[in-house]
Formats: structure tokens, C-alpha cells, sequence
């Protein structure tokens, strides 16, 4: 096995900006990115609010990607490709000077986002724009690699299975460099009656920055987001090798299935506190060290009193004292970029020391008992930070990162 | 069996290098016939395709792609003036254009 695996960049498309720092500085500001549905008309649907990425990255995603591939992506794949050339720049890679066959890209991919939405605005080359397979691909393309390249379906969690399965693949010494990350959008009159028609989604449409509010008593429903988030993963040898800025360690990780239910989460989180411990085992990481917890926190009624039992199960009376907070409350749900935009959130809050905020946060849910950090953000020196994924199905993930030294 | 003339095979070169400037953001004064469609201009397979639609349609003509196809195993286009000179055929002889390997 080979020693650490490291971050060295990190790229984000989301409701809340397009570049790390715009992201960053409106998360520690406890902004909202949920408005009215603008990308269709979406007033015939009972939830009519997401959380979509400014029009205006159209504009700036033509400086990245070229105009004849961009008429071959959904508008999503645009997105994880312009995220993944931002995190390969802030990297600092070229890859003309790597062992191409050593760097492998590895993407969560629910779906390409080729919906109704997308072919009315531009019906084209339909195979290209649904094949699963094609945010990893453009990537490669883009830097012509040679190494593993695929994509990653576990529902929600799929960016962080991504992540995961890239550090693994580092640790074992398959690879070098990893592009690993995720992109989606569901934000589609299909996908939103469907989920609506399992009661998933919240229908508190005004206001819609109020809609999501995970762990208070009025959470009805997760709010739909998009996005795209990417991450460069090195082992650490590789990234001192080049005089690379480390932005933090990815200490370990734990996928597990519950083999429960398709859509609900095992009963009072079992599957989630064995995925946290798991994944602490895995890290080699002592309770005690956990200074704060980026939640999957989607606000619907399981998750949020699941995943709350699953953290004091784990942690004993120490859960009281680790702050929990949920990004969705900001961004809403990034489906499968969401284990990978929460795991940056959670990375930038390790690296600045400040943790970001759950915002709605005003009618506690009397069971729901822990520290969500409401609504302003916190200054915390924190050392270790883990960020959970569950997806429908059962798939979990808990990642585990540790501030690096020197950083 | 369609005359080629002088007007339409500018028309033609005309289309080709407005077709590639326009899809490859590339100047289109750059372009010349030896010019590389992959190399140079980071161009794709499926240009090609398109370009045969653009001139099926507006020559009407009566070739089918697997004909082209066939043709193209034989005689791989590489640069713009490659491309100019199949497209010219394919408008000259249509359906018939494997008879020319006969």
C-alpha cells in the first residue's frame, strides 16, 4: 500500500458560483442558491423551486470548453468538464510531464441531464449527450489520458463512491493522479414529478431560500440543486515530488450497502453509523479527533433523525460536542456531485477553519438534538472532518479528510 | 452523372472552409488545403458526416453514407484539400462512386 493520498486542486460549478472563491465566501455568508424554477415552466409541478447554476455560466464555460465538444454535452457535462479543468489548474498539473497512463478519472454520474429540458433547447447528438459515460470521457479527452477512466452510479452518493475508489486505486498503486468528482442535474419537469410523486421533495415554495431546512421540525423535503464538483487526488509522494499546494489529506474512507430499501434509510440509521465507523476505522482516526461533520443532511423527515440517531450512536456523548451542519440548506441536493462539492465544502472548512452554517435553522426539531451550527457560520480550528453520502438504494459513503500539515 | 463546373467547386471550397472556421474557431484565412483536420484543427470524424448532409442536401444528391464509407477505407481524408476533392466526387458520381475503384 502506498502512504497518504492528497488533495491538489479542486474545481466547483454550483447554484452558489462558479469558482472556489465566490462559492466559498457566499457558503460562509449562508447564502441561499434556491429561487423559482427558471430553466422551465415549472408551475404546473407542486415543487417549483431549485437551487440552479447562474445562467451566466454559459457564458463563462465558452472560455473553457470548446464550442463544437460543447454541442456534443448537456449542459451538465459542461459542468463537470469546466470544474475539472478548474481543479486541474489550481492543481498546477501538466500533464504532458506525467505518466499519462498513471492518471485515471473517475466521475459520479447519475445521469447526463439529456431530459426534456435539454433537447428543447438543443436536440443534437443525442447519443453522445446521454451515454453515461461521458463526463469522464470529455475530461480525458481534454488532457488525452490514458489511465482508468469511468463513471460511478450510487445515486446520491456517487461522487463520493468516486472519490473513494480514487484514493483506493492511489493506495494500491494503480495510479498516480486521479480527476474524481461529479456532476448533475435533475432540475427537469420528469425528474421533479417523479420525486414528488415519493413525497421526497419539499413543496414550501415561498420563499424558496427557506424551502430547505435540514434537522428543524418544519424540514419537508429535500429541494433540488445542480452542479459539479471535481477534485484532484495525488499520493503524496507525487504531489511533494512536484512542489504541489496541498489543500488536505484524504485519510480514508467507507462504502457500505444497507440491502434494506430502495428509497428509505435503514431503521434509526444503523447503516449509517456503521458507514461513519467503518470509515473512522478505515482513516485510523480516534473519535476524539472529529472536530466537524458535513451531514448529508437533506432535510426530509428519515434522513435527518436517521442520520442524527447514526451520529450519536457512533460518537456517544462526544456527538454534542462536533458541530454538524448540512450544505444543502444553501445549494439544495446535487444528487451525484453532491459527495464531491460536500467533500470541497468540507475540505475549505478544514483549510480556513471555519465550518458552515445549516441556515433555515429556526424551529428545532425537539428529537433532532445535536450542534447543526445554525444558520452563521462558525471560526473552529478543526484537524479532521468527515462528509457523508446516502443514496437511494442504499449506498452509502463516509469520507475522512485531515487538515495537512503545513497547510 | 453531375458536371462539376468551376462555380461549384468554389462553392464548395467555400463551404468546407466556412464549415471548419465556423466549427473549430479557427481563422478562416488560416485554413488551406493542406491543412490537417485533427491535427491542426482539432477537428473530429463526425465533421465529415455533417458536411456530407450539408452537400446531400443541397446538391440533392443520391449517395448512401455506406457507400462513403466504403470509399473512405479506401482513400482516408486527412487535410482540407483531401476532404475538398472526396466531397467533389461525391458530387459527381453519387451513388456510383465505388465504380471508380473498378
Amino acid at each position: 500500500m502506498a502512504g497518504k493520498v492528497v488533495i491538489s486542486g479542486m474545481g466547483i460549478v454550483s447554484s452558489l458560483g462558479y469558482d472556489l472563491e465566490t462559492f466559498w465566501k457566499n457558503l460562509v455568508e449562508g447564502k441561499s442558491g434556491v429561487k423559482k424554477i427558471s430553466l422551465f415552466n415549472a408551475s404546473s409541478c407542486a415543487t417549483q423551486i431549485a437551487a440552479e447554476v447562474p445562467h451566466e455560466f454559459e457564458e463563462y464555460s465558452r472560455c473553457l470548453v470548446k464550442k463544437r465538444a460543447a454541442g456534443q454535452m448537456t449542459r451538465v457535462t459542461r459542468m463537470c468538464l469546466v470544474a475539472a479543468k478548474q481543479a486541474v489548474t489550481l492543481s498546477g498539473l501538466d500533464f504532458e510531464k506525467e505518466d499519462k497512463t498513471r492518471c485515471a478519472v473517475i466521475m459520479g454520474v447519475v445521469n447526463t441531464g439529456n431530459s426534456s429540458v435539454e433537447k428543447d433547447t438543443s436536440p443534437q447528438n443525442t447519443v453522445f449527450k446521454s451515454m453515461t459515460n461521458s463526463m469522464p470521457a470529455w475530461i480525458s479527452l481534454e488532457y488525452q489520458l490514458l489511465g482508468p477512466n469511468f463513471a460511478i452510479n450510487t445515486a446520491c452518493a456517487s461522487s463520493a463512491y468516486a472519490i473513494a475508489i480514487g484514493m483506493q486505486m492511489i493506495k494500491n498503486n494503480m495510479v498516480d493522479v486521479v480527476i474524481a468528482g461529479g456532476a448533475d442535474s435533475i432540475i427537469n419537469p420528469e425528474e421533479i414529478n417523479g420525486f414528488n410523486a415519493l413525497y421526497a421533495l419539499s413543496v414550501a415554495n415561498d420563499p424558496p431560500e427557506a424551502a430547505s431546512r435540514p434537522f428543524t421540525s418544519k424540514r419537508d423535503g429535500f429541494v433540488i440543486g445542480e452542479g459539479a464538483g471535481v477534485v484532484i487526488l495525488e499520493s503524496e509522494e507525487h504531489a511533494l515530488m512536484r512542489n504541489a499546494i496541498i489543500h488536505s489529506e484524504l485519510a480514508g474512507y467507507a462504502l457500505t450497502s444497507e440491502g434494506y430499501n430502495i428509497m428509505a434509510p435503514m431503521k434509526d440509521g444503523a447503516g449509517m453509523a456503521a458507514t461513519i465507523e467503518k470509515a473512522l476505522q478505515n482513516a485510523g482516526v480516534d473519535k476524539s479527533e472529529v472536530g466537524y461533520l458535513n451531514a448529508h443532511g437533506t432535510s426530509t423527515e428519515l434522513n435527518d433523525r436517521y442520520e442524527t440517531m447514526a451520529i450519536k450512536k457512533v460518537f456517544g456523548e462526544q456527538a454534542y460536542h462536533i458541530p454538524v451542519s448540512s450544505s444543502k440548506s444553501m445549494i439544495g441536493h446535487t444528487i451525484g456531485a453532491a459527495g464531491a462539492i460536500e467533500g470541497i465544502i468540507t475540505i475549505l472548512s478544514l483549510k480556513n477553519n471555519i465550518l458552515t452554517p445549516t441556515i433555515n435553522y429556526s424551529d428545532p426539531d425537539p428529537d433532532l438534538d445535536l450542534d447543526y451550527v445554525p444558520n452563521v457560520s462558525r471560526q473552529k480550528e478543526i484537524h479532521v472532518a468527515l462528509s457523508n453520502s446516502f443514496g437511494f438504494g442504499g449506498h452509502n459513503a463516509t469520507l475522512v479528510f485531515r487538515k495537512y500539515p503545513g497547510n | 452523372m453531375a458536371k462539376i463546373t468551376e462555380s461549384t467547386r468554389n462553392e464548395v471550397r467555400e463551404i468546407v472552409f466556412a464549415f471548419f472556421a465556423e466549427e473549430c474557431e479557427a481563422d478562416k484565412s488560416q485554413i488551406t488545403d493542406n491543412t490537417n483536420i485533427i491535427k491542426d484543427l482539432d477537428g473530429d470524424s463526425l465533421m465529415f458526416l455533417e458536411l456530407i448532409e450539408i452537400f446531400k442536401k443541397k446538391y440533392n444528391l443520391d449517395i448512401e453514407l455506406k457507400t462513403i464509407g466504403k470509399y473512405a477505407v479506401k482513400h482516408p481524408v486527412d487535410t482540407i484539400g483531401q476532404l475538398i476533392e472526396m466531397q467533389m466526387l461525391i458530387i459527381e458520381h453519387e451513388n456510383r462512386l465505388l465504380e471508380l475503384d473498378k
